[in-house]
């Protein structure tokens, strides 16, 4: 059994009430860095997340989820039905000896249950809350329900994103729910810092709405200046060009279903690469490079300014070189000029790529149901307080003897009535 | 008033990119004292990416610096020059932070070498950003937003499904930088919190391939539980998650995440017969059949305009969302009523409203203090006031370009 290890946040401890993505994303980073995590789940009402795929083998189970496996690594799982006056109390206690609380349920969800910041206090003087709701805690829509997914097109970032002339567009995940779950993780270290320095908890209200148009604040400030929407205009953008994705040699053996479909082994046979030319030197030697020497010297490409103008013949010219050759060979030919240039990877590829495995990214740990699967990992090293994922995803439950016994000091008698009753569930 | 979660904290800025001014600026905006360091002369590339008042470029205007840099004190430094690499180090012997995003090797001709700077301060935190890590064999590849986008498989999952046509797509702005400036942002705080405990800082390594790679939800795993490939618009293997649009020619999002939101949804559509088809009968089903599925949608939707049907579903619990434009949020009456925007006054652009605060908190408030510096408008401050630099001595190094 592995131990719980080390990490910057070693000895602190999360009473973790978050589920679906945003909240456990934050409670993952804390995770990362030591902090000992308790997620409270119940049959009751599982989290979302269990119940999403891919699942070990495409058979469903609330445990063989990579979707929840990713996201909840390193944490400890508990079973505890709050709906029930005896589980509030008991997470309560779980509280008490905690530094920080988060949740992420819809507005007012953990006043009903009796586990607002008021409560919470009265038993922790010094816990650091976070409420991660879709909207915030007060104002008008306080109440309305959201999930990650929605918080792309309700942040303004699908108008923004997407073909020139066609619809709005999704970025292609939930990305409300990771971005408010950093941003969440940041403010939380923040309390924390300042409760060391001072001994003062105190409560945060994140409303993921809010945290998502924090990523587009270029755009509202054009906005705010000039009265305008900036237009989707696909890869392009206005201070660099070419900067496209392009398309390569089809994949030997591949399928042309690969790019709609939703299962089927065949790969992909739509292969592409990314070229983006920062400077008019980049630019030079990208026409080398392609042995299309003679348009350094042509005169609508000299400036970005004409590239810009030509942008259509411009990316015509690429495409032409590019659409006979293998995404990675582009890569190699393209950085070894200096320019900058990678395929879009695809999940086969992230796992077997030369340099995340070098760098030691992934993360394989035995996990009691799923055994050992290839997990992405932590995203920075610390030379001095190195951060590792000491185990996988629980299974639900997993830690009920540790928390209940040891944590709280029930006897296993006490254990078994709670569980008798539906309580432990 | 409540004290400011980073009093007395100073952060040194060497960035390049967004990915250090972002994560500087959650620093900054909480209250720690950052240092904007900026090559003389051009200053910090993000003055010239507007956007402009009026399209006209100005050094001081570009929103994008505007946004980014509120609350930062700017100083020039040419850390090309020995004599520019010196003042870093004195500066750094006073600083509990330095963030920067510069490449490996341009990293090193500049001086931001952690050894060196530990030998200046062992109670330093520094964060270095960069595309691809410290190590491994990408290390030294040049790298933009959409390269780094590609290289974490993001841009493979955006874009428009069934349309093989269609390239993969990047998301609006530079993502991959403000998420690796946020995660550096969370690291740096985890390294604080252990320098309190321990009086040592230390380096943090942050890869944006990883970064990205980290967050693309369910589209990587897919591979090693199932030996799926990931597909545009990631894997959407429930649905309705789709976008319609409505009467008025607004864009809908229209999600059922649970069960019981789905059920809902077809009584505010007046239980129409389909619904009860066993092909629609649960979230997977409707996936698979979700061609079926989606002219039913589509022919139901047509007859709404967007913001009647946003509120009747939420009325009903179900998770809408409108693809909302900039001029929506900025007249939303829920973003108003807890004073997102801030209004900003920044001597050379005027007022403009910004976005604020990405979260609140009770103890120690998020604020603007000053509007985004001038290129160099602190180098008396922090070189004199702070570093006791003579007038004599800042006028030579003023005139030998290296502030």
């Amino acid at each position: 059994m592995a131990e719980h290890g080390g990490g910057p946040l070693a000895g602190i401890r999360v009473a973790d009430f978050t589920w679906v993505w945003a909240g456990p994303f934050c409670t993952l980073q804390l995770a990362h860095m030591g902090a000992e995590v308790i997620r409270m789940e119940s049959m009751r009402r599982a989290c979302v997340l269990r119940m999403l795929p891919p699942w070990l083998g495409g058979q469903p189970g609330l445990n063989r989820s990579g979707y929840f496996n990713q996201y909840n690594q390193g944490k400890r799982s508990i079973r505890l039905d709050l709906s029930k006056p005896e589980a509030v109390e008991i997470a309560a206690k779980l509280v008490a000896t905690s530094d920080v609380a988060t949740e992420n349920f819809a507005g007012g969800v953990i006043e009903r249950l009796g586990l607002g910041y008021e409560a919470l206090r009265r038993v922790k003087p010094d816990i650091v809350m976070i409420s991660m709701s879709g909207y915030g805690r007060d104002g008008p829509e306080s109440e309305y329900v959201s999930y990650g997914p929605a918080q792309v097109p309700l942040s303004g970032m699908s108008q923004l994103t997407g073909y020139k002339d066609w619809p709005p567009m999704h970025v292609g995940m939930s990305y409300g729910d990771p971005n408010a779950g950093l941003h969440a993780a940041f403010a939380v270290l923040s309390a924390l810092y300042h409760r060391e320095r001072t001994g003062q908890g105190q409560y945060i209200d994140m409303s993921q709405w809010e945290s998502t148009i924090a990523l587009i604040g270029d755009a509202v400030l054009d906005y705010s200046m000039n009265g305008t929407q900036p237009p989707r205009d696909g890869n392009r953008v206005g201070h660099m060009a070419p900067h496209g994705v392009f398309r390569c040699a089809p994949a030997a053996g591949g399928s042309t279903s690969g790019a709609g479909a939703q299962t089927g082994g065949g790969l992909p046979e739509d292969r592409w690469v990314s070229i983006a030319c920062g400077s008019d030197d980049e630019w030079r030697s990208l026409c080398r490079a392609m042995g299309r020497p003679e348009l350094v010297d042509d005169a609508r490409f000299r400036t970005l300014a004409g590239r810009k103008t030509n942008e259509d013949d411009l990316e015509a010219a690429v495409s032409e070189w590019t659409s006979s050759l293998d995404p990675f060979e582009v890569t190699q030919r393209l950085q070894a000029a200096g320019v900058a240039a990678f395929p879009p990877l695809m999940n086969r590829e992230l796992s077997e790529d030369p340099h995340l495995n070098e760098r030691g990214f992934f993360v394989e740990k035995e996990h009691p149901e799923v055994g050992v699967m290839k997990h992405a990992g932590i995203p920075w090293r610390m030379s001095e307080t190195p951060c590792e994922v000491w185990r996988a995803a629980p299974v639900m439950g997993q830690d009920n003897d540790y928390v209940y016994g040891e944590l709280l000091g029930m006897s296993s008698q006490q254990i078994a009535d709670l569980t008798e009753r539906q309580v432990i569930f | 008033m409540p004290g400011r979660a980073f009093e007395g904290l100073t952060v040194i800025e060497c960035g390049d990119t967004l990915a250090a001014a972002y994560g500087a600026k959650l620093m900054a905006d909480l209250g720690a004292d950052v240092i904007k360091v900026e090559q003389p002369g051009q200053g910090d590339p993000a003055r010239q990416l507007g956007p402009f008042p009026g399209g006209e470029p100005h050094p001081d205007k570009s929103g994008l610096f505007l946004y980014l840099n509120c609350n930062k004190q700017g100083v020039t430094l040419d850390l090309r020059e020995s004599s520019g690499r010196d003042l870093l180090h004195r500066l750094v012997r006073e600083a509990d932070v330095l963030i920067h995003d510069r490449p490996p090797k341009k990293a090193a001709e500049l001086g931001l070498d952690y050894e060196q700077l530990r030998s200046e301060n062992e109670r330093l935190v520094m964060a270095s950003i960069t595309p691809f890590g410290q190590t491994g064999p990408y290390r030294d590849y040049n790298a933009y937003d959409i390269t780094t986008g590609s290289a974490g498989g993001w841009t493979w999952i955006n874009g428009w499904p069934g349309n093989p046509d269609m390239p993969p797509l990047k998301a609006y702005g530079e993502q991959t930088r403000y998420q690796s400036g946020v995660n550096a942002a969370v690291a740096v705080m985890g390294a604080l919190f252990w320098r309190l405990k321990s009086g040592r800082g230390q380096h943090i390594d942050v890869s944006a391939q990883e970064c990205i790679t980290s967050i693309i939800e369910m589209a990587y795993t897919f591979w090693p539980y199932m030996q799926v490939p990931a597909v545009r618009w990631g894997q959407r293997p429930i649905h309705p998650i789709d976008f319609f649009q409505c009467r008025d020619g607004g864009w809908i999002f229209v999600l059922c995440i649970e069960e019981q939101q789905w059920q809902s949804f077809v009584e505010l559509m007046g239980s129409p017969e389909w619904a009860t088809w066993e092909v629609f009968g649960n979230r997977i089903v409707r996936a698979s059949n979700y061609d079926a599925l989606r002219p039913f949608l589509e022919e139901w939707v047509s007859e709404w305009d967007m913001d009647d049907l946003y509120r009747a579903a939420q009325q009903k619990r179900i998770p809408f969302a409108p693809a909302s434009n900039i001029a929506d949020l900025l007249s939303s009456e829920q973003l108003k009523a807890r004073g997102f925007f801030v209004e900003v006054a920044h001597p050379q652009a005027g007022t403009l409203k910004q976005a604020g605060a990405p979260f609140k908190m009770s103890g120690t408030p998020w604020e603007i203090r000053s509007p985004a510096p001038a290129l160099g408008q602190h180098n008396a401050a922090v070189f004199g006031a702070r570093l006791g630099l003579s007038a004599d001595e800042m006028k030579s190094l003023s005139q030998a370009g290296v502030i």
